[in-house]
């Protein structure tokens, strides 16, 4: 009763037309942003922060949603049109959905991913509500020592799951660590690798280096690969409609693969991608006709499409209930947060109701709009993909200038955006992941100042991170995390010779 | 003597990275007042940390996608200023000189010239579509951004 009630005052907030007019805004920009091949959900909700600034928080985190869970929809149209997934998330769904549209089914594909994307969504939203604030009791208790061990396994989880080296994982964990605590340390007042130059007193805002390594980034590697003037032919759309016995295939799957989507967004680390995998490997392994996945079956569209939507709202758990986020896209909304002066954890449940229940309320409506979007629209949103690449590119490049220089007024912070664009793509190219950076980024200076007040409690005794069971196991699953992928090949070439 | 390979450069370039790092965490100054731990120990334990993670990469084979892929021999074919990395180059130039410029000269006219010029040098042939869309986004934006979100944005050669 109480969840409903809390429920019904998130909706008196969502409901308010300002709130309407952000969700609707939210979702369609997602959409957009996250359709353009290249641009995913981080690079959209890094340049729609600067929109953010002056609104009120639980407006503001309403847009952001919107934008993310948009953004995780728009990676599947051009999964199926194109082949060219916008968002790592939605790679899965082109396994299925582009052969779909080389059939002439793509209108087929799209509809199912709708579908898919609104039940994933909305089962996810009911499982969050009744998680979250379970969630929240036990982390009341938390206190430095524990926060500071839920930093580090949400780091080493990110880490460890990228698919890219462990190694340069961490490397890029680190440096991200550097630059968040540059600038005056706030408990000594000492400045730290300011270089002595003024703009560096208060740190690099986050923006800078989100834009920066992602979006700018992105169009430096298009830039390269010949992205400047070569066009995509997309499939054409052809009919939406799905017959009673398509539906009735595709129940089961998204069911399924929405629970199973929804948990993996909740663990640190996992998200929308893994959730995807899981979900389309799970249904293959189930299916009668698994053989066929690959080649266009429906149900590899659905499976996907309810996980990733899923696990992108599950990805909130962590983020509002513990004020730890445990994915790229999130850490990029944790900033957004701090930036409009809200902390999120669990206080915020009861500091802050509004934003929490507000933006829950305003997800089913945005699962709404999202469904009303696409089914009737898309074959309208999808010209977008017709827009000449140069245009797109610069474009792109000038909203990262203005979302930076909109938000310090620092012609020094333009040179640093370029500085980090550049050394984004020289991380693309050298295989080192992007999100671990922008993570360690958004909690190294929380992880610090963690870490010292749980050493000032101590009197300086380090065996408190030990003594307490609960950050006494986190610290032993991100050990493991970093453990287990260099023992699993180990362990297979052992295997292999037995 | 044997070449080195990508991860053994960028390792070689973490450790000197990691060393100034260290060097420069050596000089925070300590605080007067006695506590647990000071403001120098966690950029230490970073320095020592990315100089450990550096070692290890130096020790680890690239795989192929830690190498980056060739890229297309037709566009490499190109005039020099068209190649790929001279896009990234040039573009880089640009964005330095508009952040440079966009104070004297102000938003709207660097703007539209950012968005016209790099559209054009990409390849995008139809000019005046190209003029309209930047003229048309970068006032969409300008007006946005002050008139609606109280922004200041530099007005500089023109009066508005």
């Amino acid at each position: 009763m109480e969840a409903f009630n809390n429920l019904m005052y998130g909706f008196s907030i969502a409901l308010e037309p300002i709130n309407l007019f952000y969700v609707f805004a939210g979702v369609f920009a997602g959409t957009v942003i996250g359709m353009l091949p290249g641009l995913g959900p981080i690079s959209a909700l890094a340049l729609m922060i600067p929109l953010t600034f002056g609104m009120d928080p639980s407006s503001g985190l309403i847009l952001m949603a919107g934008v993310y869970y948009g953004a995780i929809f728009g990676g599947s149209t051009s999964s199926i049109l194109l082949n060219a997934p916008g968002v790592a998330g939605t790679v899965a769904t082109s396994f299925d959905g582009y052969p779909m549209a080389k059939q002439g089914q793509a209108g087929k594909a799209l509809a199912i991913a709708a579908y898919a994307s609104f039940i994933g969504g909305t089962v996810s939203i009911i499982f969050l509500m009744m998680v979250a604030p379970l969630l929240g009791r036990v982390a009341v208790s938390f206190g430095p020592a524990e926060y500071f061990s839920l930093m580090v396994l949400g780091l080493t989880a990110v880490v460890s799951l990228s698919d890219k080296s462990l190694v340069k994982g961490l490397i890029a964990a680190v440096v991200g660590v550097m630059i968040s605590i540059m600038g005056i340390d706030l408990q000594t007042g000492t400045e730290r690798f300011t270089f002595g130059t003024v703009h560096l007193l208060d740190g690099i805002e986050f923006l800078v280096v989100a834009l920066g390594i992602f979006a700018l980034a992105e169009v430096f590697y298009m830039l390269l690969k010949g992205g400047g003037g070569k066009e995509q032919p997309r499939n054409a759309i052809g009919s939406l409609k799905l017959s009673k016995a398509e539906v009735k295939e595709i129940a089961a799957p998204i069911g399924r693969s929405s629970i199973l989507g929804f948990f993996t967004g909740v663990l640190p680390g996992a998200g929308a991608t893994i959730g995807s995998f899981l979900g389309y490997s799970m249904e293959k392994r189930l299916a009668k006709d698994g053989d066929t996945f690959g080649k266009g079956n429906i149900k590899g569209v659905a499976a996907p499409e309810s996980a990733n939507n899923a696990a992108c709202t599950g990805s909130f758990v962590p983020l509002l209930t513990l004020g730890v986020p445990g994915s790229g896209s999130t850490a990029v909304l944790l900033g957004a947060l701090l930036v409009m002066g809200v902390s999120p954890g669990p206080a915020m449940l009861v500091d802050r109701p509004d934003v929490f229940w507000g933006v829950v309320a305003s997800m089913y409506l945005g699962n709404i709009f999202l469904l009303v979007l696409n089914l009737p629209l898309i074959p309208l949103i999808a010209k977008i993909l017709d827009m000449p690449r140069p245009l797109l590119l610069s474009l792109i490049l000038i909203f990262c200038m203005i979302g930076v220089y909109g938000m310090s007024f620092s012609v020094f912070d333009l040179l640093l955006l370029l500085g980090f664009g550049l050394l984004g793509l020289g991380m693309r190219l050298f295989g080192f992941p992007a999100a671990p950076l922008i993570l360690a980024l958004i909690l190294g200076a929380i992880m610090e100042e963690s870490m010292r007040r749980a050493l000032q409690i101590s009197g300086g005794d380090w065996s408190i991170f030990i003594d307490k069971p609960i950050s006494m196991w986190l610290l032993i699953i991100a050990a493991l995390s970093l453990i287990l992928p260099l023992v699993k090949p180990v362990l297979k070439m052992a295997k292999a010779r037995r | 003597m044997t070449r080195l390979n990508s991860n053994q450069i960028i390792a070689l370039l973490l450790a000197l990275l990691a060393v100034g790092y260290l060097a420069m965490a050596w000089q925070i100054p300590t605080f007067p007042l006695p506590r647990p731990i000071d403001s120098d120990l966690f950029p230490k334990v970073l320095g020592f940390t990315l100089l450990g993670l550096a070692v290890l990469l130096f020790l680890e084979k690239p795989k192929a996608k830690d190498v980056p892929e060739a890229l297309d021999p037709e566009e490499q074919q190109q005039p020099l200023l068209l190649r790929p990395w001279s896009r990234v180059v040039v573009t880089a130039i640009t964005l330095a000189v508009y952040a440079v410029l966009l104070v004297p000269v102000g938003f709207v006219l660097t703007s539209v010239g950012l968005v016209y010029g790099l559209a054009a040098y990409y390849g995008y042939r139809r000019h005046w579509i190209n003029l309209a869309t930047a003229l048309g986004v970068v006032l969409a934006l300008y007006l946005t951004m002050t008139r609606v979100m109280g922004v200041y944005l530099p007005t500089g050669v023109l009066p508005i």
